[in-house]
């Protein structure tokens, strides 16, 4: 850094000496450094790919944590935390008199009502059950009524029209789905601190791993570094090949995290995908936007400069000769 | 730069020993001086402390009138660049070529790599190692190690040359050429400090000498005006 401020400034120098590098030199610093960066780092590829390996998963963990809280936020906001009440009833009972006693409430919006015949045909068709189904002589599907209330109802409305749906003969089940709702809700809220701690904790994690494999690397240059003390490398210069070794540890760290997510993520999609399909619910692939993946590298490479940084504080009296 | 002003320098080590007592010398821009003494006398730590390796416990060290322990980290870097420098214990990365060894203060002061290779080679050439430019350190003998040292000192073309026994490890005909090497350094305006017990090869060569004695400046041998030049 030292270089290029001079090159910039037009004081008259204090020092009688000259002191103007070599034009140029402080961008040739850097690809000779990132240059021979890459050799250490292809030359000690163990060490590196565990390194990588550490600061791969420090990040996958809470990223994949994240993944899965915006995805409960995505599903909860796509329902418009709209609570909704269904009704299942006994095998053979109809929902037509319930359905319509329901419209006549204060508070309802719409109800809609799913048959015997009509549920069985769209359970076959989700779970390509259907030929299964087709062996059974009895439909064992229930009919079922939903009940979405008007914008606005309150959990006491929703209640009241549970309790009158309970108090029907036919009735098997009332599900209050705001039950359900405040669940996927809570268990969002507890992911993302789950997800901050987490995060935090992992990143304290990955700043560690660099730092300690940047110290090795230190450890195993000293001698190094003093002689270019002594032929007058700067303080930047014999600082920049372990910034750029933590960058590349971190920004290595990122593309495996990066991996092992989407590996993760194309296991458990088919799987997810089913499961809220259930639910009627589309399943979007979990957002592994570029966005995303940007954030992930830089996260990385930052966390990696960082734990760079920290080894040389750390190191800088072993290489202060004066 | 070239002008070296010793003020009443005093090195006290932690154990209380002291290596320099009152030392005051003065080196003109562009002159030659042998440093001698016995072993102990102080002769590394005055070069040392002229390299900023170290601090004086007192007094004060100018170049070109400015103080060294005025220096901070980035003055000091830029004053080394300027400084040629052969350790006694030789100071080489043992990992690396000969070749990168000497390369060493061309990339530290950032030079292109086309002109790198031109003026290690030409310095290798000069210390008659140009044939062994890719070989270890480790795989040299002592006297070839110490003239890698040499190279490295020089390839910078440096205002100022400073040498710890340079030919402590070469025999006699080798080391009138190094001698003479750094002689040609000085004739092209060079500042040369040498520090050397080798009288006989010293006495030769019609430069000053300084002869330290535990610590203290005890003769200042300057040379007979008018006489031959050595080389
Ligand atoms: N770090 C230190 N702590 C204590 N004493 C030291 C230290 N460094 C050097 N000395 C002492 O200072 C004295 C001068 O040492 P120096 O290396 O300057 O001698 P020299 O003239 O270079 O000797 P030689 O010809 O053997 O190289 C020696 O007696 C040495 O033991
Ligand atoms: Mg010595």
């Amino acid at each position: 850094m030292a270089e290029r401020g001079r090159r910039a400034g037009s004081k008259a120098p204090k020092e009688p000496w000259p002191k103007a590098s070599v034009p140029g030199s402080w961008r040739r610093d850097h690809v000779r450094v990132a240059h021979d960066s890459f050799r250490h780092v292809s030359r000690r590829f163990g060490t590196t790919l565990l390194a990588w390996l550490l600061v791969g998963i420090a990040l996958a963990l809470p990223a994949a944590l994240y993944l899965v809280q915006s995805g409960l936020a995505e599903l909860t906001g796509r329902w418009d935390h709209r609570p909704g009440l269904s009704v299942y009833f006994e095998p053979g009972m109809g929902p037509d008199t319930l359905a319509a006693e329901l419209r006549e409430q204060f508070g309802v919006e719409r109800v809609e009502v799913t048959t015997q015949e009509e549920a069985l045909a769209e359970f076959g068709a989700q779970a390509q059950l259907a030929d299964a189904l087709g062996i059974l002589e009895v439909n064992p599907l229930p009919a079922s009524l939903r009940v979405v209330p008007v914008a606005g109802a309150g959990p006491a409305d929703l209640e009241r029209l549970a309790e009158l749906a309970r108090r029907h003969p036919g009735a098997a089940e009332v599900v209050v789905e705001r039950t359900w709702l405040e669940r996927v809700t809570a268990a969002s809220v507890v992911a993302r601190r789950l997800g901050a701690i987490l995060g935090a904790l992992f990143a304290l994690g990955a700043v560690m791993v660099t730092a300690t494999s940047v110290r090795l690397a230190i450890e195993g240059r000293l001698e190094e570094l003093k002689v270019m003390k002594l032929v007058g490398a700067s303080d930047g210069q014999v600082r920049r090949p372990f910034l750029y070794l933590g960058m590349l540890y971190g920004l290595g760290g990122g593309v495996l995290a990066a991996m092992l997510l989407s590996v993760g993520l194309t296991v458990v999609e088919a799987p997810l995908a089913g499961l809220l399909g259930s639910f009627e619910v589309e399943f979007e692939p979990a957002a592994f936007s570029l966005r995303f993946l940007a954030i992930l590298l830089g996260a990385g490479t930052l966390l990696g400069v960082i734990g760079a940084v920290l080894a040389v504080r750390q190191r800088r009296a072993s290489l202060d000769i004066l | 730069m070239g002008q070296i002003e010793f003020h009443g320098v005093v090195k006290r080590f932690d154990n209380g020993f002291e290596a320099l007592r009152n030392v005051s010398l003065s080196f003109e821009e562009g002159s030659m001086t042998f440093l001698t003494g016995h072993s102990g006398a102080g002769k590394t730590t005055f070069l040392k402390l002229l390299l900023c390796l170290d601090r004086p416990s007192r007094g004060r060290i100018t170049v070109n009138g400015v103080d060294l322990g005025s220096l901070k980290a980035r003055g000091l870097a830029f004053y080394r660049r300027g400084l040629g420098a052969v350790f006694q214990d030789h100071h080489l990365l043992t990992a690396r070529s000969v070749f990168e060894n000497v390369a060493l203060p061309l990339r530290v002061a950032g030079m292109r790599e086309r002109d790198v290779g031109r003026r290690v080679r030409a310095a290798l050439t000069r210390v008659g190692l140009l044939e062994r430019e890719s070989m270890l350190p480790t795989q040299l003998s002592t006297g070839e190690q110490q003239r890698v040292g040499i190279a490295r000192a020089v390839v910078i073309r440096p205002r100022v040359l400073i040498a710890d026994e340079p030919t402590g490890n070469l025999d006699p005909d080798l080391s009138r050429d190094i001698m003479a090497l750094f002689g040609q350094f000085n004739q092209v305006g060079a500042t040369v400090i040498v520090a050397s017990h080798d009288l006989q090869l010293i006495g030769g060569l019609n430069q000053r000498i300084v002869e330290l004695s535990h610590g203290a400046v005890v003769r200042d041998i300057r040379p007979t005006p008018g006489s031959a030049h050595h080389g």
